[in-house]
Order: structure tokens, then sequence, then C-alpha cells
């Protein structure tokens, strides 16, 4: 499709759209139906499985795209642009359907290259060095986690994901490095928050609201098949939701607290891997919607941005979109955390519920920024406001899906906790200043990080 | 022993790419990681039987097991295609840097 597009450059942004809505639709109607898997080619095949878990999945792609279509509407993009947004779609729905290794690093390294050309797409030295950088880290990791397919094939004679379980240990440490990495999870992580506070608006949109799920899911999928990980990736959804609210409460830049709760949020999604998909579905649709709203605002810096006040209209959509990923109840981000903190283990309840503090902390941030009417308004494209529509559109209709949540117990927990997360806010952290060093964002710490979590995780399965 | 030298392969490679310092030499060490792990791949397809499988009439022995060397032939073309890519990105931020090293130099010799 994303080539018919480039052959037709008058319909690019049609066709795109048109895409878009196809996968919503499909979306909607694995919801509905029986489980699919499809096993082309006998056993050594490419395996297919289609259920609601990919299809909350695949619905957030969809959203998320549409969106950032409907964003670039007038920008002038060119075609190339519209084709490399539908390629990476199409391969990042691929990598939600599959599970065999193969197709699975088949889709995320056609998923690398197109993000790399569309962070790239500014074509000035920074972005491609942000993109070479991105590009570099996944290749890396990919290489790793190639070796690892390779001895799970050895054990089991096939790729498919239940193979895992009759694998070597050595193995499942290899694979986990590569989609840890890919997924951006905990240190191995790290290599998210510049990438995606650095590149455009549309695209950062889309790389956090939908991207980096494509390393999520397989591991998701892992705990579910095979119930010796089920501890191990939990433990690595606390510790991420812990690392990146901690660097997102400190942080000054606005893009940059956005990428590092993308960080915090993928380990909720982790956390609880059975109800993942509605925690990746709702965190999907407010973090691009974030990264849109923060995209008009006047500036990237926080400081700057209290002493300017910004146009109420934006700050209205900024505060709903932060009143979700904090958890208010009458939208879906409430559900969402209500679902993951009821399926959490003992063990976790502590850090998951200091890492949702944290995030109210943040978001209090923006929450209280000053506003008021200017009095000649700034033209904003009505793309925008039919992007920020679809999204916080999709957020309350979103939150129907799970309306057991609205007890009295439930709804008091997260009152509670915002209003502890404002107290804190006003209390300690508007006033403090703390730099955190950027030291382990560099290049070379990146690769280094990756041999430090590959002895990790080597430890971690032995054991 | 074989194994042995593959993984040393690939080590080398990891290595490469951590402490060189220019950005060529680092694509090069992630070829000769990936050379690495593609030798992998090829020793795992050769445990069964060295022969190439293509179906003909008289049997030379054990073949050698085409899924692994089928697959890695994708990771091969994909591998490639990146580093095509990279090696064009590296080209495009030397030549913009070089350039505004060249309009620094002319500033500089404008203001003497």
């Amino acid at each position: 499709m994303g080539f018919v597009s480039y052959l037709l450059p008058r319909f690019d942004r049609v066709l795109s759209l048109g895409v878009a809505i196809a996968s919503i639709g499909y979306a909607l109607k694995l919801f509905t139906q029986a489980p699919l898997t499809l096993q082309l080619l006998d056993r050594f095949g490419v395996t297919l499985l289609v259920d609601p878990l990919s299809g909350f999945f695949i619905l957030t792609n969809a959203l998320v795209t549409a969106a950032v279509i409907l964003y670039c509407w007038n920008s002038g993009k060119t075609t190339f642009f519209y084709t490399q947004v539908i390629l990476l779609h199409g391969s990042v729905n691929a990598a939600f359907v599959c599970t065999d290794f193969i197709s699975l690093y088949v889709a995320l390294e056609v998923i690398s290259i197109a993000s790399f050309l569309l962070i790239a797409y500014p074509r000035t030295d920074r972005a491609i060095w942000v993109g070479l950088r991105y590009l570099f880290t996944s290749n890396v990791a990919m290489l790793f986690y190639l070796v690892g397919a390779v001895l799970v094939y050895k054990a089991s004679h096939s790729f498919a994901f239940v193979g895992i379980r009759e694998a070597l240990p050595e193995a499942l440490a290899l694979i986990f490095l590569g989609l840890l990495v890919k997924g951006g999870i905990f240190i191995s992580g790290l290599w998210l928050p510049l990438t995606h506070s650095e590149s455009e608006t549309p695209v950062s949109a889309m790389l956090s609201g939908a991207v980096v799920k494509a390393g999520v899911l397989p591991l998701v999928r892992c705990a579910l098949l095979v119930e010796e990980f089920d501890p191990l990736i939990r433990l690595f959804g606390v510790a991420t939701a812990l690392l990146g609210v901690g660097y997102a409460i400190f942080e000054k830049d606005t893009k940059r607290i956005l990428a590092f709760s993308t960080v915090s949020q993928l380990g909720f999604i982790l956390a609880a891997p059975e109800v993942g998909g509605f925690y990746a579905l709702t965190h999907g649709l407010v973090k691009s919607s974030l990264f849109l709203i923060v995209g008009v605002l006047p500036s990237r810096n926080l400081k700057d941005l209290q002493h300017q006040p910004i146009q109420t209209s934006i700050w209205i959509a900024l505060a709903i979109a932060s009143f979700s990923i904090s958890g208010f109840p009458l939208l879906s981000g409430f559900g969402a955390k209500v679902l993951t903190l009821k399926n959490l283990l003992p063990w976790q309840v502590i850090g998951m519920n200091i890492a949702a503090l944290g995030t109210v902390i943040a978001f209090a941030k923006f929450i209280f920024l000053p506003h008021q009417n200017p009095e000649r308004p700034e033209t904003i494209q009505p793309g925008f406001w039919a992007a920020i529509a679809l999204l916080i559109g999709s957020l309350f209709l979103a939150n129907v899906a799970y309306y057991e949540a609205y007890t009295l117990e439930n709804i008091i927990k997260p009152l509670a906790t915002i209003a502890l997360g404002w107290l804190v806010y006003f209390l300690i952290f508007r006033h403090i200043t703390l730099n955190l060093p950027r030291f382990f964002e560099k290049f070379d710490h990146l690769i280094g990080m990756m041999s430090l979590m590959l002895i990790l995780l080597f430890w971690m399965v032995m054991a | 022993m074989l194994e042995a030298c593959v993984f040393a392969t690939i080590l080398c490679g990891f290595f490469g790419i951590i402490f060189k310092k220019n950005l060529v030499m680092k694509i090069i060490s992630m070829d000769t990681m990936s050379t690495g792990v593609i030798a992998y791949y090829v020793l795992v397809a050769s445990r069964g039987g060295l022969f190439t499988p293509i179906f003909s009439t008289d049997n030379p022995g054990n073949y050698a097991d085409p899924v692994p060397q089928a697959v890695i032939l994708t990771a091969i073309v994909i591998g490639f295609s990146i580093q095509a890519l990279m090696l064009v990105g590296v080209m495009k931020l030397a030549e913009i840097i070089q350039r505004s090293k060249q309009t620094r130099l002319n500033k500089i010799t404008r203001h003497e």
C-alpha cells in the first residue's frame, strides 16, 4: 500500500488514512471473533496468531497512525514521508501478529529502517546522528537476538515462540536482550529518551505511541506462554517503571519528560502481562496526543513555559491527557491503571504504587502551567485539532470498555494518589532543581549497558 | 572448535563497536559481528550433514539442514541494506560537518 501511494503521489494522504482506517476496522473485528492461528508452510513456516491481545495493540497502532496522518495533513510533507509512515505501520502490525522468532526479526528490522528514515527526515546533522544512533543500537541488539533464535532452533527444530521452553538459558538471555533493547525497557532502554525527544513531533508521537510496543508485545506473549518467565518479566516491569519515573520527575524539558514517562509506562505494561493490552492502548493514545500537544507549545523548556501563558484551548487538551495518564476517573487511563494494579503480585504492589505516584508528580508540571486567552489567537492547523479530537475521543470511548472499575474504593484510591502527588509536587519538586547527568545516554555507554544487561540476564536465567 | 572461533568473531565485532572511535570503523565492526552470526547459522545447519540439500537421484550422504540457511539469507539481505543505509548516513554527516567547519573558517578569516 505504501508503494502504491509512492506511485500515485497525489493521493498519498487519502491512501495512508485509508490503510489506518482498515486497521482500525480489523482490530475491532478481532474482539468479536475467536483467536485465529495461521500456520503457513508446515512447522518451519511463518506462524501468525491474532487474538484480542494483539487486537489491542493493532488498534493502538491504527489510531496513532491515523492521528499522525491527520496532524500532518496540511504540513506539506512529501510522499516519501507518508510512504515511510505506512511502511512503519504495516511492519509494526506484522510484529504484533507473528509468533515465530524469524518473522518477528524481519518485522523489527523493517521497523528500524523505516523509523530511521522518519527520524532523519529533516536531513539536519542532529537528526541524522540521532537516527544513526538508533539504527546502530537496535541492529546490534538484533544480532544478539539472532544468535538466540538459532539456539532455540537448535533445541526445538522450530522458530515458534513455544520452542523457547526447551531451549538453553543462554538462548533466552540473548533473545530477551534483543527485545528489551528494542522495547526500551530498563537500563538497556536509555537510548529511547534522546531519540524520542529529538525527532519531529509527529514522528515522536508515532515512535512513542506505537513502535516501542513492537518489542514489548513479544515479551508479554512469552510471559503468557511460558509461566516460568512470568516473574522475570514482572520484575523488569517494576524496575523499568521506577527508573523511568525517577528520571521524568527531575527533567526540565517537556519532550524528555514524555519520553521518560514512556519508559515507565512500558514498565506498567510488563508488570501485569495478562492485562497489558488495555494499558498499551490507553498509553499509546495518551502519549501520542501529549507529544502532538507539546509540539505546538511555544517552548520546550518548562521554566520558560511557567512564565509564558499558553492558549487556554491547548491547555485544556493538555490537562485532559495528563489527567488520563495520572489515572483520573472518567478517562480510560483510570480503568487501565486499576486493572493493572489489581493484577499485580504482592511483591510488586509497593513498587508500582510508587511509580504511579511519580507519574502524577511528573505530570503535575503540565497541569499547573499558566494559561490565558490571548487577544490574537495563533492559528493552529485544523489537522492538529482533528488528530487530538480523535485521540482524546478514543480515550473516553475506551473508558467505557471497563466500566466495572467504578467502585467507590477504586475511585478513591487514584484520587488519593493524585492528591498526594500534587502535594508532594508543590511542597518539594517545584523548588528543587537537580540535574541528573545524561552520562549513560552517550552512545558508547548504550552499547556498554547492553553488555552489562546481557551479563545480568545470564545471571538471572541461570539462577 | 569451530563454534569457539565463531563466538570469538562475534565478540571481536562487539568489542570493536565499543572501543573504536571512528564511526566507519564501528560499522565495519558491526559487519564482523554479523558475519559471525551468519557463520553460526551455517554451523548449526551443518550439524546433520555437510551436503547441499538439492534434490537429485544419487544420494551423496547426509544433507545439511536447509531451514537455518534459508532464514539467514533473509538476515544477510537485511543486514546488508542496513549497513548501506548507515554508511550513507555517516557520509552525509561527514559532509555536513565538513561544510560547517569550512563556513566557520570563512567567518574567522573574514574577521581578521
